[in-house]
């Protein structure tokens, strides 16, 4: 077997043992429970990981990580993932954060058959679809697939807004969704300014009486 | 509660200078594309950063996290984070990493409902199911919740292994080894359960998938 994983029990020790230096009471702050403000939801690309280029701390943010960061309304995971966070934790914000140069927006833009990975990159294909009077009028193809980063993004939002979950935390005037995209060429997060927190902001049809 | 979220941007902004102090081509060697060896399976819990925990830079874990950091072999959702990291980016090393104190795996020992989690918790009670005699026999609560931490973590492992993702990887002679690790919030320390699998040997003839 190829032995790289013990780098990371290695790392493990060592960013434990600074942890003690910093705070001999780091871990035990831990233990007493979580009590996090955010839900991320994110992409698992390697490169954009939650707390690092946000600066948070272990106990700041729930993370949840798929392909492209994609809120799909029967998902058990993410749902599950949601409403734990909304509902037990009681997060002030949940987060939907895309990134540029994402691989699965970049394929969902082709006709190329990436196999099984097709069937969740569908939804990607949907915002396409939706917003494609736009997209087509990029006639630049890295301007066009930003674009649709973009859209992807605004549409988890909105997916996000359909949940009776979040409709439920808007009723106790409790929750934001926001909209953001992070960038590698400069390492910065961008806000949409798609941010949602209350059911007015939806079509009528997903409105739910609650 | 309007403005607690700046403090995000604030600190992204403050990280991307630390970033670029260090190494002034950092953000252009990242746009270049991915290439991790390892892909984390990890409990969504906030106290639970893989690359924090790992020492890992950006780049070098492909991740998801659910609830209870569990594989369920009809959820599409790690079924293509799966799929992608396997086939695509060809990680060499798959970690499915559990925590003690899990609120997940503790809330599957009880009998008290939930809502809509009960649906995805109940995953975590068949393990408990598979486990009963063993975990059963452990009279404190406490050392049964870390126990079922644990075989949960074995089960989902178990989960990978069984995927024909992960099979047909070993049939190419792909190098691919799935790992079960805990993680131990008291001490910040990880714990190799020392049940890593290179091949589909072990698995029950009826999980055992021929060449396609």
């Amino acid at each position: 077997m190829e032995k790289s994983y013990l780098r990371l029990i290695e790392g493990n020790k060592k960013w434990a043992q600074e942890k003690l230096k910093q705070d001999p009471n780091f871990f035990k702050g831990l233990v007493m429970g979580q009590n996090p403000e955010y839900l991320w939801i994110g992409c698992s690309d390697s490169r954009v990981p939650a707390n690092e280029i946000t600066n948070t701390k272990s106990g700041e943010i729930f993370v949840h990580r798929n392909i492209a960061n994609v809120v799909v309304h029967t998902d058990m995971n993410l749902l599950s993932v949601l409403y734990y966070a909304v509902e037990v934790l009681r997060v002030k914000h949940v987060i939907v954060c895309g990134h540029y140069g994402c691989g699965g927006v970049i394929a969902s833009m082709s006709n190329k058959d990436n196999g099984f990975v097709n069937n969740w990159l569908r939804n990607i294909k949907e915002v396409y679809q939706k917003h494609s009077k736009e997209l087509l009028a990029i006639t630049d193809v890295k301007a066009r697939e930003n674009r649709l980063v973009e859209l992807n993004v605004i549409e988890q939002v909105r997916n996000l807004g359909k949940t009776r979950i979040v409709q439920q935390a808007w009723k106790r005037g409790e929750l934001q969704v926001h909209g953001w995209v992070y960038g590698f060429e400069d390492g910065l997060i961008k806000d949409l300014e798609v941010m949602m927190d209350e059911i007015s902001d939806l079509e009528p049809i997903f409105r739910y009486e609650l | 509660m309007l403005a607690t979220y700046n403090q995000l941007f604030h600190n992204n902004k403050k990280w991307v200078q630390e970033k670029l102090m260090q190494d002034p081509e950092y953000f252009i060697k990242l746009g270049k594309g991915q290439s991790p060896d390892y892909l984390w399976i990890g409990c969504s819990d906030s106290r639970v950063p893989a690359n924090e925990i790992t020492g890992t830079q950006p780049g070098e874990m492909f991740v998801h996290r659910n609830i209870a950091n569990m594989v369920v072999h009809s959820d599409m959702n790690l079924l293509s984070v799966l799929s992608y990291a396997v086939e695509v980016l060809k990680v060499k090393h798959i970690i499915v990493c559990g925590h003690y104190g899990c609120g997940g795996v503790i809330a599957a020992m009880g009998n008290k409902q939930y809502g809509l989690i009960d649906n995805w918790l109940r995953h975590i009670k068949d393990v408990y199911r598979l486990h009963q005699n063993e975990l059963d026999a452990i009279t404190d609560p406490a050392e049964r919740a870390k126990r079922f931490v644990e075989v949960n973590v074995i089960e989902q492992v178990a989960d990978l292994c069984k995927t024909t993702i992960v099979q047909n990887a070993w049939k190419k002679k792909q190098p691919l080894a799935v790992h079960g690790w805990v993680y131990d919030i008291n001490d910040g320390l990880l714990k190799d359960l020392k049940v890593s699998v290179l091949n589909n040997e072990e698995l029950h003839a009826v999980y055992q998938f021929e060449t396609q």
